[in-house]
């Protein structure tokens, strides 16, 4: 056969990160999509909840200090709209932009690394705007109302940075598992996710079977406590990694269909 | 003249269906290629397999001389525009022709800004809500203004209407040699790129029937019609690729005549006619003649 007048790139190793970082661009090219859209998403829901706050101080007798110590507005658990949104945007980006990708000749390795980084900075970037609203939450006296959103957990705690480290746990850990469900779905299709969940509800039922017919349900407790809210957050790493690296492996022998 | 991909053996099977069929073939640099065929012939499973989308089951490809398979250094010289591409949830086309540069390195900008125009892609509207036509000009678009060294285009033009698919043959073969490169093309309209394509491979069942220039394939069959008697005299044991019976007449399309042969036939009484490339295809891809043969 004749010989190939075709040499390849010598250089293809330092070519590497700007292949990742273009699949990373290649999720965030739809700016409005992946950033603006959820962020006016959480700033109507947070008006709308200042809104409440407010008609209910002032009907029950204005921002008095006796009025705020009486009336507990509770954590309603507003800002979950934005956790669930974020593992929406990595199941689509695994099922919708891996093909896609494909086609503009690229790796599924270089696609899941840059896939990866996306996940890190939106997961940084959510947890900023979050711990930003949390600090503003708290100087403010819960917006001069007393109200809870951006900082449920330890409203008390002056430490932004631990709701910091938690938020970023948690976005971390939501794409990820979204990421690794996704891949299974491209890799296995509705078979393989169906099979998957059936063998997590039987570990879970396992799990709580074990606890409660051994009366260990003590143990959890003890651990919980003893490791903390940031422990237990950190903790969230083990299986965030582990879909991280799972979803990778799952890819990487996974055939695009339409 | 260089090889770009090379095939040997080559077989896919998803589980008891055999896509690809021990198919061995090779593929020139800078030429268009036709990789023809019917409906579940294999031909998006052939490129996929090219393209490193799908593993082979046995056989060996190699793409510049290397495995495609996950291997970012071939890819990276490869564009493959699906015919049913997915795109990006919420994605609209500003969105693909503004990340295609950072994936192929001989992105030409203002190409595509010219063929933006010229196959009226709306911008600014939702993949999901474009027509069919359009959808498929933002694949051809983006694989014309890639310029990549090698080009799949799988069905391109579904839903695309006459001009523009003539707009699509026409900024092909502009561009074409101005920026040589090789692009393998698998249609249905035959006749309408017969006139684009340098080689034919035709895949059935899998399986590699033609692998030839589109010239010698045009002149390799011819049409004889004439009287029953006087065809089947003159046909007499040769290879019949197609048999019509029109109005008590015979036409029959039989291998390349020589010279000396048609001089034969048109003493006969005989006229020839040429075969296009569609014809030939559809004859050589369809029920094989010799059970019509035995019927008629």
């Amino acid at each position: 056969m004749t010989a190939l007048s075709f040499a390849l790139p010598a250089t293809r190793r330092r070519e590497a990160p700007r292949r990742i970082l273009a699949v990373t661009r290649l999720h965030f090219v739809n700016k409005f999509q992946i950033l603006v859209l959820p962020l006016i998403i959480l700033g109507t829901i947070f008006v709308l909840n200042l809104a409440i706050w407010y008609i209910i101080i002032e009907s029950t007798g204005g921002p008095t200090p006796q009025n705020l110590a009486h009336t507990h507005l509770g954590y309603s658990g507003a800002v979950s709209y934005i956790f669930v949104y974020a593992m929406v945007i990595a199941i689509q980006a695994i099922s919708r932009t891996f093909p896609f990708s494909l086609g503009f000749g690229v790796t599924r390795r270089d696609f899941y690394l840059g896939s990866a980084l996306a996940f890190f900075v939106l997961s940084l970037g959510f947890a900023v705007v979050l711990t930003i609203m949390s600090v503003l939450e708290i100087a403010t006296g819960g917006w001069g109302v007393g109200g809870r959103m951006f900082a449920p957990v330890y409203f008390t705690n002056p430490f932004w940075l631990l709701r910091f480290v938690m938020y970023l746990c948690a976005f971390l850990f939501l794409l990820f598992i979204g990421c690794a469900a996704a891949a299974m779905f491209v890799r296995w299709r509705a078979t393989g996710l169906t099979a998957f969940f059936v063998i997590i509800a039987v570990v879970l039922v396992g799990a709580i079977a074990y606890f409660t017919l051994d009366h260990q349900w003590s143990v959890v407790g003890t651990w919980l406590a003893a490791s903390g809210p940031l422990g237990v957050t950190l903790w969230t790493l083990v299986p965030t990694a582990v879909a991280g690296v799972a979803g990778f492996f799952i890819l990487r022998r996974a055939t695009p269909r339409n | 003249m260089t090889t770009v991909v090379e095939v040997a053996g080559l077989t896919k099977r998803f589980g008891k269906f055999t896509a690809v069929d021990d198919a061995s073939f090779s593929v020139k640099e800078n030429t268009i290629y036709g990789l023809l065929g019917r409906n579940g012939a294999g031909k998006t499973t052939m490129m996929q397999l090219l393209t490193g989308q799908q593993f082979a089951t046995a056989g060996s490809i190699r793409v510049f001389g290397e495995s495609p398979v996950e291997n970012a250094a071939v890819l990276g010289k490869i564009c493959f525009i699906k015919e049913s591409q997915a795109y990006p949830e919420e994605f609209k086309p500003k969105h693909v022709f503004a990340s295609a540069p950072w994936f192929f390195e001989n992105w030409d900008a203002e190409f595509a800004r010219r063929l933006i125009a010229e196959f009226r892609v709306p911008l600014g509207r939702r993949m999901k809500k474009l027509s069919r036509g359009q959808l498929s000009a933002v694949g051809v678009i983006v694989g014309l203004a890639s310029r990549a060294p090698l080009t799949f285009f799988d069905e391109p033009y579904l839903g695309l209407d006459a001009v523009a698919r003539q707009i699509f043959y026409d900024r092909l073969l502009e561009d074409f040699a101005e920026h040589p490169r090789t692009v393998i093309l698998s249609t249905h309209l035959i006749d309408e790129v017969s006139a684009l394509l340098d080689h034919v491979i035709v895949i059935n069942d899998g399986r590699i029937i033609i692998d030839e220039e589109a010239d010698t394939l045009r002149g390799s069959a011819t049409t004889i019609t004439g009287t029953k008697t006087a065809v089947d005299r003159f046909v007499g044991q040769r290879a019949v690729l197609h048999r019509d019976v029109p109005g008590g007449l015979s036409s029959v399309t039989i291998e390349k005549l020589d010279a000396d042969e048609r001089r034969v036939a048109l003493a006969a009484g005989l006229e020839l006619g040429p075969v296009s490339l569609q014809q030939l295809v559809v004859r050589k891809t369809s029920i094989p003649e010799t059970e019509f043969g035995a019927q008629s």
